[in-house]
């Protein structure tokens, strides 16, 4: 109890730096022959949190804790170490072919920017699904026979209290990275290193928790929004209640602006593949401008699937997908790394992970050699519907996601 | 700026890797390849090295005369390998896949600083696919960082290790881990012990075990 509250209380402000709980098969409740097999990554927070809610829910289940080096699925995913070879690794090592008589396995969906399920099927035998975004939503997810999880549960949310947190992290990691620095200009500008370091970290949090509110585009622009925010009331106290001198309100006025825009332009790292670049963080300018090359577009529905942004639009028309909402887009990838036919295309030039997690290992190298354009398959494929259409329903069929024709 | 400087930092590339490795072993890494390729390879035997890496080893080895299978899972890695080893047959898979290649068709499985990378249950579940691949009489010549043998050589070692491996990660983003029970590890998949040499406090060991 005492040690998970210490785990916690270090989560709260170093979640972007791995925690790793031991991989392997894990038995949640009395599963059996017939029980469902889920994948997750081996960060002690995110196994803890699945187990928990798989006994809440009184699921009995076998979980393969995959080792994505103790980093969450997401950012895991996104910097290489939770790929379709983590997979096949701990299907083969687990044991767990020899516990169930059936070839189910469900991935979680942020696992799809690392994990092609075409690649997984044909290399394991096994047949992967896309469960639910959040493990919350699990149980509807298996209630409903394991059918394609509903619109909105498919959905990256990133809810104030997800949002606060991120605020913490992303604070502790600026004031981590700014300390030494800081602290040597101590020396000529005493009180500085003591002031300011809070102040980056109250920043962070507020930038965080306003993002949605803040008026302008992620990157800067929304920093210099933040700034302006917290300047105002400042120089107004300062200048009332306080009695500060002129020019030292000036100068911390200055600083605030500096320091909130810093911390706008650190914000959207949190995506592995966000374009830490100039154009991009100072005139919003998207540089991962996704589209899809309809003549190579089989309406799969996959990318659809994977979105956790909800981009794409299907055309019951032509059958084809098409982007409909590129502001919406998080830039994770997943839809490029599962389109079996590459008719997804973008710009990107090889991004890295950015965030320290994902970076500290090797997320760089796997990450740009991904991305780069793949051979089309030589299958023809079998579109399935996104909602199950019920009796008859194509993704009843056991190879309903790639039946060659 | 944090994100900045920890993307510029931490960017890794496979021409990179070969220069960490030599710098953390401080060059011992490629006399021990250098070693494996000349008095534990023969000519004409069937090898398959896991973790090929950027391929100078199987280079080595090919040129040696022996007829090289090697597998890495970095795609990149490999696009490096098929340059530096062009005799050498280069498959993209996991280590833990090496079952699939068949059984009982090499003379030796050579693993330089791979094992390392891997978890504990991936580690026992390749040495025992390795030893059911090698036909009897073949060898497991395994190079890779492992824990100092002697309670007094850890301090030592650490001591070396820590700004060694700090400096590395600096210049080329790259760094090693090392293998637990190693030797246990490989008695238990069935395979002996045939020669055991130490470098650096014995915390870089290249270990040779037959399938008798």
């Amino acid at each position: 109890m005492m040690w998970n509250l210490l785990k916690d209380t270090w989560l709260l402000f170093g979640r972007l730096f791995p925690l790793p709980t031991r991989p392997g098969l894990r038995a949640v409740g009395n599963p059996d022959l017939s029980s469902p097999v889920l994948v997750t990554g081996n960060f002690e927070l995110t196994v803890r949190k699945v187990i928990a809610t798989l006994r809440r829910e009184r699921i009995d289940a076998w979980l393969l804790v995959a080792p994505t080096r103790g980093i969450n699925v997401w950012c895991a995913a996104g910097g290489g170490h939770f790929t379709t070879d983590t997979v096949v690794s701990i299907l083969r090592t687990s044991g767990i072919e020899e516990r169930v008589d059936h070839r189910h396995l469900i991935l979680p969906q942020l696992a799809a920017n690392g994990v092609n399920v075409w690649k997984l099927k044909e290399r394991s035998g096994w047949r992967p699904r896309f469960g639910p975004v959040d493990i919350r939503h699990l149980a509807a997810y298996l209630a409903s026979g394991r059918k394609q999880t509903e619109r909105a549960q498919r959905r990256v949310r990133f809810p104030p209290a997800d949002r606060l947190v991120m605020g913490t992290n992303l604070g502790f990691n600026s004031a981590l990275l700014l300390a030494i620095p800081l602290g040597v200009a101590s020396i000529w500008l005493p009180g500085l290193w003591w002031r300011t370091l809070p102040l980056l970290f109250a920043l962070s949090v507020l930038a965080s928790l306003l993002a949605f509110w803040l008026p302008g585009k992620p990157g800067v622009q929304k920093g210099v929004a933040l700034g302006v925010l917290v300047a105002a009331p400042f120089v107004f106290l300062s200048q009332t209640a306080m009695a500060m001198a002129p020019w030292t309100t000036v100068g911390w006025t200055a600083w605030i602006l500096l320091l909130a825009t810093y911390t706008g332009y650190d914000l959207p790292s949190w995506s592995p593949l966000w374009r830490q670049e100039v154009k991009e963080l100072v005139f919003g300018v998207k540089q991962t401008r996704i589209e899809v090359v309809a003549e190579r577009c089989i309406g799969c529905h996959l990318c659809d699937i994977v979105c956790p942004a909800g981009v794409f639009a299907f055309d019951e028309a032509s059958h084809k997908y098409a982007v409909a909402d590129l502001d919406a887009c998080l830039a994770c990838g997943a839809c490029i790394e599962n389109c079996p036919t590459d008719a997804i295309d973008n710009n990107f030039r090889g991004g890295i992970c950015s965030c320290p997690t994902c970076a500290l290992i090797d997320g760089a190298r796997a990450l740009t050699g991904k991305r780069t354009s793949r051979p089309a398959p030589a299958i023809e494929l079998v579109p399935i519907d996104t909602e199950c259409r019920g009796e008859g329903c194509a993704c009843e069929e056991e190879d309903a996601v790639s039946r060659p024709s | 700026m944090s994100t900045l400087v920890y993307m510029k930092l931490l960017e890794q590339t496979p021409e990179k890797y070969d220069r960490g490795m030599r710098l953390l072993t401080l060059g011992r890494i490629d006399r021990i390849k250098e070693e494996i390729a000349n008095r534990w390879i023969e000519p004409g035997q069937a090898v398959l090295e896991i973790g090929c890496g950027t391929g100078r080893l199987s280079a080595r080895m090919a040129a040696r005369g022996a007829r090289v299978v090697a597998i890495d899972v970095s795609e990149p890695m490999l696009a490096l390998a098929r340059v530096t080893a062009p005799g050498v047959e280069l498959h993209h898979m996991t280590a833990v896949e090496i079952g699939d290649l068949g059984a009982e068709r090499f003379d030796r499985i050579v693993a330089t600083l791979s094992l390392s990378e891997l978890s504990e249950a991936e580690v026992n579940h390749v040495v025992r696919a390795a030893a059911s691949l090698l036909r009897p009489g073949g060898r497991l010549v395994v190079a890779d960082e492992v824990p100092a043998a002697r309670w007094w050589g850890r301090p030592l070692a650490a001591l070396v290790r820590v700004p060694l491996a700090a400096l590395t990660f600096l210049l080329t983003q790259n760094t090693t881990h090392a293998l637990k029970g190693l030797a246990a590890r490989l008695e238990a998949a069935g395979l002996h012990l045939v020669h055991r040499e130490d470098h650096l406090l014995g915390t870089l060991a290249l270990v040779v075990a037959e399938k008798r």
